[in-house]
């Protein structure tokens, strides 16, 4: 059956315990708490989870974790991108194994690939698995970054049948009409799917949602904003975007230290972040408070587990 | 002061003759043009318009033409852009003077200045003249600065007559941080869209645009500002769409490092049949072979055909 996607994806953080070994029951409470909240697919590991800074093992075992604990309610994809091509091939192999639904993978980190190896990167990676495939435009300026172009996503979905979606995280106008419009008309479908919810300024060109960077604090605010999107009330649209802009803004601050911070303060331990990234300090997550409750984010979304 | 609107702008190209002097009798029928295919007001010179590779007093020289040939049907919206800021600050009294409707300026080209210095430059220009001020934020490759939230914030708090921001950098990021946060400050902060790509500015709370492809498919660029007016957003895909298509084969043809999409838009207007000759160097006119690509992917866009043909 074809996976439907669409609305804001919860993408969960990596729980860790105070010697910073991985949480495992703390990450099926997380994953939890994610579906209970009306989350209508589960994402994981993304940068969020700082999955540059877990092992492949510790990879292998939260995607195991995260299938399990969904157990079918809604569809998981696993994030393939790595440093080695070779272990995104291992973790496409073994999400398959494991029943996931999808993966979303990138060419390997800080190359500045070329059209040309992405092409093949994806290729790779995408006919190694059966499983359905979602890539990931990142287009960052310092190199570290790995950009798609209208081009390349047309060469790519010719290519692969199971290529199903983008993850777009170029915010920006043309770059994202580039691959929608592309995209779209060739594989009615196709899900384009934002990075971050900046999804006012995209969902009327065809995005179907989002992977969420503050659905761990504020998932009610997610909910409410695409319900505005899809009934077209612009006004109320407006209001959720730009408070979900905000947190986006207190968020990105050594993401995902802040974040992993506030949801301490709301009652969902989910212990320190792996160096090199920081730990919110108290007074960092003092400073939060008092934002999200200037936000009413304290006052109207969900505490504790 | 009551608040301007600049609504659905169009931003003529600058035509140049072989000895590469302006050719008024052709911007006069440019100007003609625009404003018989629904322009409601002119910006010029923009980007588009060559404005870099304009002397200080072809300028002006262009500004008191166009304001003298529109003759009051349409607001003209002078814009002023340079890297020193005594020199902007001198040629917006100048458009002031002239009659000008509103000022548009980018900040200081070249010299990627800290932000207080761009606060600086964007003050003294803005606070010279009593018009309506709009600053552009240029799209990230290009002049040297980017705009940022907090500095066009600190101009609002100092510039009474700033009116808002043209955007031709695209950023969802930016255009939602600038508009909820300039909004706080000044309830009637506009956001304008500085390319066509009116959807996504449109459905973010701006109003207005600045159309470079206005020249080549009013029509089209008409119908889908009206459709944004009238908050029908997700109906505008389609046109929105096409647009998109063009933009990407005009701002992909030529030399340019930063797909400037000069060469491009002349190119496509002499096959429209609205000559207006190649670009100034060092801009490069489009060789044979980019050339027939482009008019290749334009002749595979249905929708061109229904645009005007000729003057």
């Amino acid at each position: 059956m074809p996976i439907t996607l669409k609305g804001v994806m919860q993408a969960p953080v990596t729980p860790l315990k105070d010697d910073f070994s991985f949480d495992g029951e703390g990450f099926a409470r997380m994953v939890d708490f994610h579906v209970r909240h009306g989350a209508p697919a589960i994402a994981w590991p993304h940068h969020k989870a700082e999955s540059l800074n877990l092992t492949i093992a510790e990879r292998k075992l939260g995607a195991e974790i995260a299938v399990k604990t969904v157990a079918g309610r809604v569809p998981v994809s696993i994030f393939a991108g790595t440093l080695s091509e070779e272990d995104s091939l291992d973790i496409a192999r073994h999400a398959q194994k494991i029943g996931a639904d999808m993966i979303l993978a990138i060419s390997p980190y800080c190359r500045r690939p070329s059209p040309d190896e992405i092409y093949d990167s994806v290729v790779r990676i995408g006919t190694h698995t059966d499983l359905p495939i979602l890539t990931y435009n990142s287009p960052w300026r310092n190199g570290e970054g790995v950009e798609f172009t209208g081009e390349l996503t047309q060469r790519l979905i010719e290519r692969l049948p199971n290529y199903i979606g983008m993850k777009d995280a170029s915010f920006h106008s043309a770059k994202y009409l580039e691959i929608s419009r592309v995209a779209l008309k060739l594989r009615p479908g196709f899900a384009i799917i934002m990075g971050v919810e900046h999804l006012l300024a995209s969902y009327p060109l065809g995005a179907c949602g989002s992977f969420s960077s503050s659905g761990a604090i504020a998932p009610n605010l997610c909910n409410k904003f695409y319900a505005s999107l899809v009934a077209h009330d612009w006004e109320t649209a407006r209001e959720c975007q730009f408070k979900i802009s905000r947190l986006w803004r207190l968020f990105k601050e050594q993401y995902p230290s802040s974040l992993k911070g506030a949801m301490i303060m709301m009652g969902r331990p989910v212990g320190p972040t792996r160096s090199p990234l920081p730990t919110a300090t108290k007074e960092r997550i003092e400073f939060l408070r008092a934002q999200l409750e200037e936000l009413g984010i304290l006052q109207t979304e969900p505490h504790g587990w | 002061m009551a608040t301007f609107k600049p609504g659905l702008v169009h931003t003529p190209v600058t035509p140049f003759k072989r000895d590469q002097s302006i050719d008024f009798d052709t911007y006069a029928k440019i100007i003609e043009f625009h404003l018989r295919h629904g322009a409601d007001a002119l910006a010029l010179p923009m980007p588009e318009g060559e404005d870099l590779s304009l002397t200080d007093g072809e300028q002006r020289q262009l500004l008191e033409f166009a304001i003298g040939r529109v003759k009051g049907r349409v607001p003209v919206i002078a814009h002023v852009s340079d890297a020193g800021t005594s020199i902007a600050v001198e040629r917006a009294l100048h458009a002031e003077k002239a009659g000008a409707a509103a000022i548009v300026s980018h900040p200081p080209y070249f010299w990627h200045p800290k932000p207080a210095m761009v606060v600086e430059h964007l003050v003294r220009i803005g606070s010279a003249v009593r018009l309506p001020f709009f600053i552009v934020n240029p799209p990230v490759e290009t002049v040297g600065t980017t705009l940022t939230t907090e500095i066009v914030l600190q101009v609002t708090e100092r510039l009474p007559n700033l009116a808002g921001v043209v955007d031709a950098s695209l950023d969802f990021v930016f255009m939602e941080e600038v508009i909820s946060n300039g909004r706080r400050l000044r309830p009637d902060f506009q956001l304008v869209a500085g390319a066509d790509f009116i959807v996504p500015t449109g459905a973010l709370g701006g109003s207005g645009v600045f159309s470079p492809l206005s020249g080549i498919a009013p029509k089209l660029v008409r119908a889908l500002y009206e459709f944004c007016s009238k908050e029908q957003y997700v109906e505008a895909r389609e046109m929105q769409e096409q647009i998109g298509a063009l933009h990407h084969a005009v701002k992909s043809a030529g030399e340019s490092g930063l797909k400037d999409g000069l060469a491009g838009i002349k190119a496509v207007l002499g096959a429209m049949g609205r000559e207006c000759g190649v670009p100034r160097p060092p801009v490069r006119p489009l060789g044979e072979v980019e050339r027939g690509k482009l008019m290749e992917a334009l002749s595979a866009m249905a929708f061109l055909r229904a645009e005007p043909r000729g003057w």
